[in-house]
């Protein structure tokens, strides 16, 4: 149960003079079940290389195989394969197009072909997960909600299609830190109770050090490293800086501190943690 | 001194889709100085950016006032000159960029002002220079990056010689390496031309760099001061949804357990210095 990239090169506007190389020689594979936060600099590679995951790009060079099945092949199961993985892209508000909230949710679940009973109950149970009363939100017309109320909308759309494999492209940008801590939980419960594949493609440290428990670096056009939040933030700082990123938070208090004598253990990445840690040695409760 | 804008009793209300009466602000007193760097923080819906459309008369007040630079934005006027004292940044980039080459997107406002064509290009020179932009001037907009193209619409903004510049989540877009970028803009702008910042955002690692922080809720400001004195509050910032800085959380939840802490925590370094001594 995996996707699998093999010596994936993509070159963007191929043979013409604005011809630009975005991913070169990356081969992966994500299991499900896996937690896996993509991290790099703007024109890394990050969106190019998760839109190859559902086939929404294909390979220059290269094979994309989703649970075996070669995606540049003849087999019949190609489509319902793409199926199973789900892209919720960068605001996705702004793809929510229907009348209601219902019609909107409705739309992946129908074109899959599923009858009215089955829609119905795809559209309960997806607005369910992310918290949205169907009593009272199923009627309404999305675009009178909040944007935090039209995110969880964008992605209660992508659930109800049931993904094995979940593509979430930065969901927090743009929303308050109350919103984003209501979404965050959201998609940790998707992922605790389904046990899916997150690819989540985020620009913050701290969410891919609190979330995940595997972490992709790209930078330029190739992936720099692959390890846990423990192994990357805390042993790759060097290779961190080179390619413009920064170390969570957490990270930076804890160097700051050990360096003026507390003593820290190493691998403290969360704020429990750190508070923990902090009142051990100083002998607190 | 005089402030270059005042909110006396500031009220807005508006009717809503369904009829409902909206009281969006609620008698807002606030006094914002010239060349001061202010941040607007509070959770979506509060009220941060119908308060920031007043400050150009873009919105007008249902009640109290609203004076730029002591001309009242009810008097229509003054709109003209209200307009070019208060300029605006707004969140995506995109959406403010109007010509196919960089110095020429500078230049429209210009242009629509009546401005001598000879004072034209040194005026855009002079904004280009001011965000660093200087070497993009005869670029395509749409292949910057996305913190290269806010810079654009800000010189945009700075090229019209405006006392104030709002900035509405100018940074909600970028990548960490854009936020920067704008935030060091921001910076330089009101060290160079002491023009006044008044900065809304959701990040508190910006807010926590203006002079001053107002914090709103439904309509109303709950809480201001120095970024030290605003962001140590971390109980009440949670209460209304908002992140108190890592350093000034990790103090409180040290302070509950008995440490005894100096106030006003609310950096790394800070909360090092006083572990550390």
């Amino acid at each position: 149960m995996s996707i699998r990239l093999e010596h994936v090169d993509f070159t963007y506007m191929q043979g013409t003079p604005y011809e630009k190389q975005a991913l070169s020689d990356v081969s992966l594979t994500i299991n499900k079940g896996e937690f896996v936060a993509v991290i790099g600099h703007t024109g890394s590679g990050k969106s190019t290389m998760v839109q190859h995951l559902n086939g929404l790009l294909r390979p220059s060079k290269g094979k994309v195989f989703i649970e075996d099945v070669d995606l540049a092949g003849k087999d019949p199961q190609i489509k319902a394969c793409k199926q199973k993985v789900g892209m919720v892209f960068q605001y996705p508000e702004h793809q929510i197009f229907a009348e209601t909230v219902f019609e909107d949710i409705a739309f992946g679940p129908r074109n899959k072909g599923m009858s009215e009973e089955e829609v119905e109950q795809q559209v309960r149970e997806a607005m369910n997960f992310v918290g949205m009363d169907y009593a009272t939100y199923a009627k309404r017309s999305p675009f009178q909600l909040s944007g935090g109320q039209m995110r969880r909308v964008a992605i209660a759309g992508v659930i109800a299609m049931k993904p094995d494999y979940l593509i979430l492209d930065e969901p927090s940008a743009g929303l308050d830190p109350g919103a984003k801590e209501a979404i965050f939980e959201r998609i940790m419960k998707l992922y605790q109770a389904r046990k899916i594949a997150i690819i989540l493609v985020t620009h913050s440290m701290e969410e891919a050090a609190r979330y995940a428990n595997r972490i992709l670096v790209l930078s330029k056009s190739r992936i720099l490293l692959d390890g846990t939040p423990g192994e990357i933030f805390l042993h790759h700082r060097e290779e961190l800086r080179q390619a413009s990123l920064d170390i969570p938070q957490t990270v930076q208090l804890v160097e700051l501190l050990r360096r003026g004598g507390l003593k820290l253990p190493e691998g403290l990445l969360t704020e429990p943690a750190v508070v923990a840690a902090i009142k051990k040695v100083r002998g607190l409760h | 001194m005089q402030p270059l804008i005042e909110l006396q009793d500031l009220t807005h209300t508006y009717t809503d889709a369904e009829n409902n009466q909206v009281l969006a602000l609620q008698k807002i007193n606030l006094q914002i100085g010239q060349g001061e760097f202010l941040a607007v923080i509070g959770a979506n819906g509060c009220g941060k950016s119908t308060l920031a459309k007043h400050l150009n008369a873009l919105l007008l007040p249902t009640e109290g006032k609203c004076l730029v630079n002591g001309m009242d934005t009810l008097d229509e006027k003054h709109l003209w000159d209200i307009r070019q004292t208060v300029g605006m940044v707004f969140q995506n980039p995109d959406n403010q960029i109007v010509a196919a080459i960089v110095e020429e997107d500078v230049a429209f406002g210009l242009e629509n002002i009546g401005v001598p064509h000879a004072e034209i290009r040194p005026r855009v020179e002079a904004a280009l220079k001011a965000v660093d932009m200087s070497a993009y001037a005869l670029h395509a907009p749409h292949l910057l990056s996305g913190g290269q193209k806010q810079r654009v619409a800000i010189a945009g903004v700075v090229a019209l010689e405006p006392r104030c510049i709002v900035m509405d989540e100018p940074t909600a877009m970028l990548d960490p390496l854009g936020r920067k970028e704008i935030l060091a803009t921001v910076k330089k702008l009101q060290k160079e031309k002491q023009i006044t910042f008044v900065y809304i955002t959701h990040y508190m690692n910006e807010a926590m760099q203006a002079d001053r922080v107002i914090v709103m809720d439904q309509g109303r400001i709950v809480m201001q001061g120095k970024p030290a004195e605003v962001f140590s509050r971390v109980a009440e910032l949670q209460a209304l949804h908002l992140e108190a800085p890592l350093a000034a959380t990790v103090a409180a939840d040290l302070r509950r357990a008995g440490l005894n802490l100096p106030q006003g925590i609310i950096t790394n370094e800070e909360l090092a210095e006083a572990l550390c001594q």
